[in-house]
């Protein structure tokens, strides 16, 4: 057989004679881009002389007769031109029609410039990716440091950002410091030297983890941006409060020291329980990040529209986004919590039915809150998300305003519609005060499990259950954006019970 | 047997260069006829710019024959029609052209191999039966 492996030996060679077809090409749009600007300038400068000619009736001027000689005479008819179309065809015009006509060829040089400019960069890039790669591939090993440049702004979080309770504690930098310890100590963590506090806040990031693991598990892998809501909620463990409320305008403190340190711990060094994390951070920002001091790769991450999952009964999740668009951009920190997180950002294009509901929201509050459908299951909604992100409450709030709101409103049925009808039958006996203000539920609250209510939390076990203590609680009166439904262990419960 | 192969080997060689010259040829004729194209366009373009009062001629030979702006719009569309019309034609014939010489060269390689074979074999025949056992 013709010998058609590709030694080692040839791969430089290939790379050689690529950068050189490269090269060919960038010079061939070179010479051409030349061409076509002295086209230009010859355009130009008919444009000038156009504008001039008719200033005089004639000119005095030397004709050319033949190669060799010349002979005095006038320019007249000086507004007289015939314009050589193109292909054969004369076209008798004035000097400013002619001008016209020269714009309009100017046009077209314009616009092949610009094609050959673009031709020129891409080859010019390319060849400049082949030589990286060429660099990648004699470089050691299989790490490749790839860079991105994060601003702060960009950062953009889903959903709300969450304010600790406490806002005068600290436990999140302890609980970092801690953190960087257990790195230190290979990942385990050392409770013997933890304060009770940071052991809560620790057990808290274990929870967490094991939340976003069997999330994770859940997901649909076409949703990359449900790890965002995996790492969102580990953002919110992070913070190490025993009540994670959900505060619409964002802490941003707290959760930037959350971030930093996510970041170094990120690098370079991958822990078991904060590989997680890592790898959430990883494609959250499309970018990993290996300090390995090896051939850099500069990454630019680009912001995507940003959506927001909804979790249906069925447990199947829709894409709800553009819910916060203004605070996504007033206040881009991490992206928080997905499944229920509300982040926005899309544009205003209706193709999917899930587009109407991003697109026609109702300000409540200050702030945009999506319609939601009538037949939308809440209560099993909230159970059925495992994310605790704060977002997920608002999400929740909005569902149980919207109930109050009129029955008649119908808006393009969301994919549960068979479940919100059941649903609603469920909840139908709650009464709800349909005010103005979507505000936390009122009304007699059924509760059929003898749960604490001075607890929000809620339990895996009863999906329908979850959501009674919660608005209980709310109605009880925080004004804030409320509990994310989420799953407390009874650990944390019974902490929350001391505290 | 090896130079039957040969033979074969050589006239599958020159078929398959006629064609590569067909198809080179056949691409410039249509690089050409797009060139035609973008032309018509611009002419088409600015016919539309001028009005009525222009007068238009058209040049047949040495000479400048005058025509009605209406005439010579129809006639440019006229043109362009003819002239992707005749594009898609080269298109459909350069394709047929590529599969022939994909044909070509496949059965140019498998000769190669025959032949390779075919030298191969006399030579080292001897040295390799007893290494095959």
């Amino acid at each position: 057989m013709a010998g058609k492996v590709k030694t080692t030996n040839d791969l430089p060679k290939g790379v050689e004679r690529l950068k050189e077809e490269h090269r060919q090409v960038v010079t061939d749009c070179k010479s051409q881009i030349t061409h076509w600007r002295k086209m230009e300038k010859d355009y130009e400068s008919l444009q000038e002389r156009l504008d001039t000619l008719p200033d005089k009736l004639s000119y005095d001027i030397m004709v050319p007769f033949g190669p060799l000689a010349f002979m005095p005479g006038k320019l007249i008819h000086t507004n007289e031109l015939t314009v050589l179309l193109g292909d054969n065809w004369f076209a008798k015009c004035s000097a400013k029609q002619a001008q016209t006509l020269v714009e309009h060829r100017k046009k077209h040089v314009n616009n092949k410039l610009d094609d050959l400019r673009k031709v020129m960069k891409n080859f010019q890039e390319r060849a400049g990716f082949t030589e990286d790669l060429e660099k990648m591939t004699s470089a050691t090993g299989d790490f490749v440091d790839i860079r991105e440049e994060v601003g702060e702004e960009e950062a953009a979080t889903k959903g709300k950002h969450r304010m600790a309770h406490k806002p005068n504690s600290k436990p999140k930098e302890e609980y970092v410091v801690q953190l960087e310890e257990d790195i230190r100590e290979d990942g385990e963590s050392n409770k013997g030297v933890l304060s009770e506090d940071e052991l809560w806040a620790r057990l808290d990031e274990l929870e967490r983890l094991e939340e976003e693991q069997d999330e994770r598990d859940r997901l649909d892998s076409p949703d990359t941006n449900g790890e965002d809501t995996t790492s969102s909620s580990s953002e919110e463990e992070k913070e190490a409060d025993a009540g994670k409320v959900a505060q619409v305008n964002g802490h941003g403190q707290c959760e930037d020291q959350a971030i930093a340190p996510d970041v170094d711990q990120v690098n370079g060094i991958s822990r078991p329980q904060l590989d997680e994390e890592g790898t959430e951070e990883q494609e959250e920002e499309e970018a990993e990040e290996e300090v390995s001091g090896l051939p850099t790769i500069y990454f630019s991450h680009t912001v995507e529209p940003k959506k927001v999952r909804i979790n249906t009964g069925k447990n199947t999740t829709l894409k709800f986004s553009d819910r916060k668009e203004q605070k996504q951009q007033g206040k881009r920190k991490k992206k928080n919590g997905k499944s229920n997180g509300h982040s926005i950002h899309e544009h205003h294009k209706i193709s999917t039915p899930a587009d109407i509901y991003r697109v026609f929201v109702d300000v409540v509050n200050g702030e945009p809150v999506p319609r939601k459908s009538i037949l939308k299951s809440r209560s099993r909604e909230n159970s059925v998300c495992s994310d605790t992100s704060e977002s997920s409450t608002a999400d929740f709030e909005e569902r149980r305003a919207f109930f109050g709101r009129t029955h008649s409103y119908d808006e393009a049925t969301h994919s549960d519609a068979s479940d919100g009808i059941t649903e609603e039958d469920g909840l139908s006996h709650i009464s709800l005060r349909p005010n103005g203000r979507f505000e936390a539920f009122s009304g007699t609250v059924v509760e059929k499990d003898p749960l604490p209510s001075s607890i929000p939390h809620l339990t895996i076990a009863t999906p329908a259950l979850p959501t009674i203590p919660e608005r209980k609680q709310e109605e009880v009166g925080s004004e804030v954006p409320q509990e994310p439904p989420k799953r407390v262990s009874k650990f944390k419960a019974a902490r929350l019970q001391q505290k | 047997m090896a130079e039957a192969i040969q033979r074969k080997l050589q006239s599958e060689l020159e078929k398959y260069q006629q064609i590569q010259k067909d198809v080179s040829k056949s691409m410039s004729a249509r690089q050409k006829l797009e060139a035609q194209l973008t032309e018509n366009n611009i002419v088409k373009e600015e016919l539309y710019l001028l009005d009525s009062q222009n007068t238009v001629y058209k040049l047949i030979g040495p000479v400048l024959v005058k025509q009605d702006l209406d005439e010579a719009k129809a006639t440019v569309a006229k043109r362009l029609e003819y002239i992707t019309g005749e594009i898609q034609r080269y298109e459909t014939l350069l394709k047929e052209m590529e599969r022939k010489s994909e044909q070509h060269r496949e059965v140019l390689a498998s000769l190669q191999q025959e032949y390779q074979r075919a030298q191969g074999l006399p030579v080292g025949k001897l040295p390799l039966w007893p290494t095959a056992i």
